[in-house]
């Protein structure tokens, strides 16, 4: 009986060692450690291919029992978006064009300037406590750990492993997630409505001017976000407007000044208020874990800023250090949570990517300049 | 060269480790697909506890240990946590087991979920232990209590698994 004891308390000392030395080296990012990991995996993914055929049809049996009717809704659901989505396709792309062109233009930087990956998502966790999926594009396409993943939505996560022919995507639903984004405060338009009736002054102008807005479009889905569109007003003559020499014609008066934008009281016009250009602020987004919209942190409480807006934009905010590039859309602010003091507001973010159906994803191959080799 | 290979083809935990790659492929693909209520089913878990009420506690831990490093290998957790808490897993298990007067099949299923269940709450605190943030929250105690229900059910079959993967190989003169 104490030769048993013995025994046992010798095996269980044993694993405990052996449990400490291997969390130890892997979170100090042993080499040895990423060698067997790379190694059962030659030995696993066969059996695991294997597999994945023969359950196959059990998998579909009882997708088919529950999801069908979610499917039957989200197929509504998707038509009625590809419905929506054609008209403003064309014009999409069109402005996305210029915006790209005018930013190389003036030598900014833009994504389509970035090489990217296109992967296809082949397995996600199956732990309740990470949320990762594994990619079917790893090393031989140039991929490296860090690097941003997005699908046609938005950015979804970042690279944390990476094998020879497959990776791990981390989502941005991870609670050890965390980024640098920026928050595009849309700012209220203001309508300027004629107020007092107008004085009837001689002049010999022969045409008035009408001014149109071009409707907006996106390609995101987020309401009053147009990627690099700036949209100004066009002025557009009309014909039946002329009149004859000494016509008579309605000049704005009263107490604004036409030319300065949002003071006209006299236009039926709707113009941005002067300074009112989208403002950003910067914060750093992070995961909260399963089932919880992934926060940002440290906006900072400015009067200029104002209040954020529900669906203002998120976007990434790139930079030296950061490992996404610039003006990736993340998603848009769904909730704002007020904080005392100079903490500043906490803003849950709803994710632009559904990450529970992702399938078709691009790996930007974009490192940071302090990421490169040679780098300082 | 072939006595040697079938020597360690005889051992009962290359058994285990032959039985537990089929059930890890199972977990990565049917019941990483199959989340009823949302949930990961853990087979994993499963085996590592069946492993326990089959042989004991000491062969239960050992086991454990294996089929949780086994895990750790396709996760992104940090390499020998599963272990460790798979393998608390086999040893409560088997340790529970020795209390029970008379173990029927019901008994087995009742300790089967009651150290799946306890698994399920260990895991988290031990990532949390080790650095992971946002783990440990109160959707720890429904995710357990449905894995808990799912691994009674399937005890009885993956114990005879177990037993079977576990034994000592017949002395034959």
């Amino acid at each position: 009986m104490a030769g048993s004891t013995f025994t046992r308390r010798r095996a269980i000392l044993l694993l405990t060692l052996t449990t400490v030395m291997l969390v130890t080296m892997d979170l100090r990012g042993s080499g040895t450690v990423n060698g067997i990991r790379s190694l059962f995996g030659t030995v696993f993914r066969p059996v695991e291919s294997v597999t994945r055929v023969v359950v196959r049809p059990v998998e579909n049996a009882w997708n088919g029992i529950v999801n069908y009717g979610d499917v039957l809704e989200e197929n509504q659901r998707l038509k009625d978006l590809v419905a929506y989505g054609e008209g403003a396709k064309i014009g999409a792309i069109a402005s996305v064009r210029e915006a790209q062109e005018l930013l190389a233009l003036n030598g900014l930087p833009t994504l389509a300037g970035i090489n990217s990956c296109s992967a296809q998502v082949v397995g996600e966790s199956p732990s309740n406590y990470a949320q990762t999926v594994e990619i079917n594009r790893g090393s031989e396409c140039g991929i490296k750990v860090g690097m941003p993943v997005l699908n046609a939505a938005g950015l979804i996560g970042k690279v944390t492993d990476v094998f020879n022919g497959r990776a791990v995507v981390m989502l941005v639903t991870d609670p050890s997630y965390s980024l640098a984004v920026k928050v595009v405060n849309t700012p209220p338009t203001t309508t300027v409505v004629p107020g007092a009736p107008g004085v009837t002054v001689e002049t010999t102008t022969t045409t008035t001017t009408t001014t149109t807005t071009i409707p907006r479009t996106t390609t995101t889905g987020i309401p009053g976000f147009v990627p690099g569109g700036t949209v100004a007003p066009v002025p557009t003559t009309n014909p039946s407007a002329v009149t004859s020499p000494n016509a008579t014609v309605q000049q704005p008066t009263g107490t604004g000044d036409i030319n300065k934008p949002g003071q006209a009281n006299q236009s039926e016009i709707t113009v941005p208020a002067g300074a009112d250009l989208p403002l950003r602020e910067t914060g750093a987004l992070e995961g909260r874990g399963i089932s919880k919209t992934p926060v940002v942190r440290f906006i900072e409480n400015q009067p200029r800023f104002g209040e954020v807006n529900l669906g203002s934009p998120v976007v990434t905010a790139g930079g030296a250090s950061s490992l996404a590039p610039p003006d990736i859309v993340v998603g848009t602010v769904s909730r704002v949570i007020k904080r005392a003091g100079s903490l500043g507001p906490l803003l849950e973010v709803k994710i632009s990517a559904n990450l529970d159906a992702l399938n078709f994803v691009r790996v930007m191959l974009y490192q940071p300049t302090t990421e490169k080799v040679g780098a300082p | 060269m072939i006595d040697r290979l079938l020597e360690i083809s005889q051992n009962r935990y290359f058994r285990l480790f032959l039985v537990a790659l089929v059930v890890l492929s199972l977990q990565t693909t049917l019941f990483n697909d199959m989340r009823p209520f949302g949930v990961c089913l853990q087979v994993m878990l499963l085996l590592a506890a069946s492993a326990g009420l089959a042989r004991g506690s000491e062969t239960g831990a050992i086991a454990g240990f294996m089929v949780g490093l086994m895990y750790d290998m396709v996760l992104t957790t940090p390499l020998g946590v599963g272990a460790a808490v798979f393998a608390a897993v086999g040893y409560l298990a088997g340790y529970a087991h020795s209390f029970v007067h008379e173990p029927n099949w019901w008994s087995r299923m009742l300790l089967a979920a009651g150290a799946s269940a306890a698994g399920m709450i260990l895991m988290p605190v031990a990532l949390t232990v080790v650095g992971s943030e946002g783990v440990l929250t109160v959707d720890v105690i429904g995710i357990a209590f449905v894995v808990a229900a799912f691994n009674a059910v399937f005890s009885l079959p993956v114990e005879r698994v177990c037993r079977w993967a576990l034994s000592e190989p017949k002395v034959t003169r």
